[in-house]
């Protein structure tokens, strides 16, 4: 019965952590560009998708895809940002969520153009296969070392905001960005250094999913968007620590939902979601307002 | 009738270490228009903000004709006869100028669920704007739209639709500002006229001393929060502790 | 644009859409169809969207509610009772877009967009899950279209040159019904929340009210959609729950033109149209669909019937 306890809550903080990649890249850009990008679990899908390709077709190694696969939905993201985003600063909300939202369809569609709608098998990381005994059972090596990235990416973050001169110009715009600029900071770069930043972090969780889910298909980046928004009503929208423990806690109740009463699966995270807007709207964590 | 319209009991009000309102207690009556002054950072605006229900204060009480308000959402108070006008013209920009005067009247009539009738049939609606607009001056410009007009009859407009919910007490946030000598008159004139009238009785926040001197039956000074006077013109005037407090700052 | 002439262009849509029940062919009826049935569902949205300036994602979950609603009406109850099952599908979706709402609307822009997808998708996977009920992910198939019973006699609708103008009944009836809502008191405080909402908290109404009855007002158009779309189709799968779904309304009433009434009816026919084209050339339809919406936000947003309208009045000038 504790064995079983373990393996549930550790397969449900691995499978928080490629959340909190999600949510992390979608909170950044709340935060800084105060735009929701609805298209972030398609920047998860491609760097998923792209790193598969290196592995499969270029016969690289696994972490040179990894690297690989997210530069590209780098450039995907910077084109997204510097020519379409950027038009749409300047008109009322919805537009700019209905881009997001159009880029979406764009990219499954595209998705699906290139590398088929069925679903495709990935294959196993060298180095990291294989399992090792935790209480009494065996348990993924792989998911061992998405377990120390998660918390890794998460202090990363943190001391790079906090203590680099590049985080605090990033927290100075997002805190307020006439000020920024009258500052003299190029607001319009830096908007897109985070945007791409945020898309980087998404693709890279996608990436580090291909040996972790076994399977991609195109609803991935449709399931990890919705439970990233989830995180980010739970947390607070621009809360980053609100993000990585919501991330954790949508991991968990994930992963004990689909244990113990797999018919509500994941109707659990939206009546999570339903008491946490009822008891506290803005979330858990101060965030920032909109 | 003697009752007070509003009585502010002990309000606190603190942003982290500022303080905006400290022990504030004071009663206005029926029909004495009323004018709040003080230095900037006194705390006149978010007095307005806590009394018509923007802000919510740390501590104390509102009664407004007796009962208690102070936990009241903003537009139950303006049902129960407590409005506001904005410093910043706070209208609705892509509306005709009768469409923005006829929804606090819709309000009122409590016509707001009714979704099948015209509100351009509505002869009830269309009497009551038509009347505000003339009281304002606005009337030939009812179909213009909110954004075209300029500054001065903008801030009119502005007055007008906190007129139009027909409160019993009205804060008026600095009407006069940015507006050119002509408009100044007209908006005062108004307020004048409306307050001998008798049904509305309005509180100004203000920085232009003339205005406030001309106008008022009833001074209140804030500084830092706190009441440092409170009377009539004259009185106010030659209090010392005023007196150090507006010297002092233009001094300073 | 003057109320005589106002009067007359409806008359003639409807002499147009008579016309063509009367005398086309079984495709231009099934087309004209679907642009009736699109349309009541996106003139129901633009109410929340383009009136209210609330932008939901969800709205296709009460679509699929009604279009449930109607089967399981038809299928567990009564197939011979067609107006009732539409009913209960717009009472169903109606009451879902009551619970949905009071938890939406207590938020604004990016959380209430961001709530309604989510929502949304809540019923989507609902609807997939409940296999017993909803049929899963193969949906409901076979409804019969049961002539309808009124007392003595029976409205036959099996056919589909029958069935239109039970369509092109309701999309007159919903037109006419939103058409008195944008013109009513009501309509006007929706604007007013629309355009300043805080100061229509200080004209006294409370702001929250009316949103969550502007969206249980559009759920139960897009509920009606449903139906209506059920019986045109005889199926209904957990699809059309699905948030790309949710996007219909959006681009055909941005399309058509959002602060006009006659937009989202414009709108309808140009993305049926499009669609049918376009379909005949690729299965993407999506990528397609996705490129439009690009398009018209970055350069294109007052609609046809928004540029037309600012168009004929600088001519006139």
């Amino acid at each position: 019965m504790l064995e079983s306890l373990v393996h549930v809550s550790l397969t449900g903080i691995s499978a928080g952590m490629f959340i909190w990649l999600v949510a992390s890249g979608l909170t950044l850009i709340f935060g800084v560009l105060r735009v929701l990008n609805f298209a972030h679990g398609s920047f998860y899908m491609l760097g998923a998708y792209l790193c598969y390709t290196c592995l499969r077709y270029m016969g690289v190694d696994f972490w040179l895809g990894v690297i690989i696969g997210p530069l590209i939905v780098c450039v995907v993201g910077y084109a997204m940002e510097r020519y379409l985003l950027r038009q749409v600063y300047d008109l009322e909300l919805p537009y700019q969520l209905l881009l997001t939202f159009a880029m979406v369809l764009i990219f499954d569609e595209l998705v699906k153009m290139i590398w088929g709608a069925g679903s495709i098998g990935s294959p196993t990381v060298p180095g990291l296969s294989g399992s090792i005994q935790i209480a009494g059972r065996n348990f993924p090596v792989y998911n061992i070392f998405i377990m120390v990235v998660g918390p890794l990416v998460a202090i990363g973050l943190w001391a790079f905001l906090e203590k680099s001169w590049w985080g605090r110009l990033i927290r100075a715009a997002a805190a307020d960005r006439e000020m920024a600029a009258a500052i003299g900071v190029r607001v319009p770069a830096l908007y897109t250094a985070v945007f791409v930043f945020g898309a980087w972090l998404s693709a890279v969780g996608g990436a580090l999913a291909v040996p972790y889910v076994g399977l991609l298909t195109t609803g991935m980046g449709e399931a990890v968007i919705i439970n990233a928004f989830v995180v980010v009503v739970i947390g607070g929208l621009g809360s980053l620590q609100g993000a990585f423990l919501g991330a954790l806690f949508i991991g968990l109740l994930n992963s004990f939902g689909t244990r113990y009463i797999p018919a509500l699966d994941m109707f659990l995270t939206f009546i999570l979601m339903g008491v946490v807007l009822l008891w506290r709207p803005q979330g858990f964590f101060a965030g920032v307002d909109r | 009738m003697n009752a007070a319209l509003l009585e502010v009991r002990d309000l606190n009000k603190a942003f982290g270490n500022v303080v905006t309102a400290k022990n504030l207690s004071f009663s206005l009556v029926d029909g004495t228009l009323t004018s709040i002054i003080g230095p900037n950072g006194a705390g006149k605006s978010t007095l307005i903000n806590i009394l018509s229900g923007s802000i919510p204060p740390d501590s104390g009480e509102i009664l407004f004709q007796g009962q208690d308000i102070t936990r009241y959402p903003i537009d139950r108070r303006v049902r129960e006869g407590l409005c506001r006008s904005f410093q910043v013209a706070n209208v609705f920009g892509h509306l005709s100028l009768f469409e923005n005067i006829a929804i606090p009247v819709i309000a009122l009539k409590h016509k707001a669920t009714s979704f099948l009738s015209s509100v351009k049939k509505d002869l009830e609606v269309k009497q009551a704007v038509d009347k505000i607009l003339d009281r304002i001056g606005l009337l030939d410009h009812s179909h213009v739209t909110a954004s075209a007009l300029s500054h001065g009859d903008r801030r009119l407009l502005e007055v007008g639709i906190a007129l139009a919910a027909k409160p019993r007490l009205l804060f008026l946030d600095e009407p006069t500002a940015g507006m050119n000598p002509v408009e100044r008159t007209r908006i005062l004139k108004n307020i004048r006229d409306l307050s001998a009238e008798g049904e509305v009785t309005f509180v100004i926040v203000e920085h232009d001393m003339d205005v406030v001197f001309s106008l008022s039956e009833r001074v209140i000074v804030l500084y830092r929060g706190k009441i440092i006077g409170d009377g009539t013109p004259e009185q106010v005037k030659s209090n010392p502790q005023v007196r150090e407090v507006y010297l002092g700052e233009e001094v300073a | 644009m003057s109320r005589y002439s106002k009067y007359v262009i409806a008359a003639a849509v409807l002499a147009i859409l008579l016309g063509i029940g009367l005398f086309s062919s079984r495709f231009i009826l099934y087309l004209t169809m679907r642009v009736m049935i699109l349309s009541i569902f996106a003139m129901g949205y633009n109410i929340l969207f383009g009136r209210t300036g609330l932008l939901s994602f969800g709205h296709a979950a009460f679509f699929a509610t009604g279009a449930y609603g109607a089967a399981l009406w038809s299928m567990h109850v009564s197939s011979s009772h067609p107006l009732l099952g539409i009913l209960t599908g717009i009472v169903a979706a109606a009451f879902l877009a009551l619970i949905i709402g009071f938890f939406c609307v207590r938020h604004t822009e990016i959380y209430f967009s961001m709530l309604t997808l989510a929502f949304g998708m809540m019923v989507f996977s609902l609807m997939w899950n409940l296999r017993d009920i909803t049929g899963g992910d193969d949906g409901l198939s076979g409804i019969v279209r049961g002539s309808i019973s009124l007392g003595f006699f029976k409205i036959p609708i099996m056919k589909d040159s029958q069935f239109y103008f039970l369509v092109l009944f309701f999309f007159a009836l919903s037109s006419l019904i939103i058409y008195r809502i944008y013109q009513s008191p009501f309509g006007l405080v929706l604007a007013g929340i629309r355009e300043n909402h805080i100061r229509t908290e200080f004209a006294g109404l409370g702001v929250r009210r009316y949103r969550l009855a502007a969206f249980v007002v559009s759920g139960a158009f897009a509920g009606l959609a449903g139906a209506l779309s059920l019986l045109l189709q005889s199926n209904v799968t957990p699809f059309s729950a699905h948030w790309s779904h949710s996007a219909d309304p959006v681009l055909v009433s941005l399309m058509g033109g959002l602060q006009t009434f006659s937009g989202p009816f414009v709108g309808s026919i140009l993305f049926v149209v499009l669609r049918e084209f376009i379909e005949r050339f690729t299965h993407n339809w999506m990528l397609w669909f996705g490129l439009i919406l690009l398009g018209i936000i970055l350069g294109f947003r007052g609609g046809i019937v928004g540029s037309t309208s600012q168009f004929l009045k600088r001519f006139s000038r």
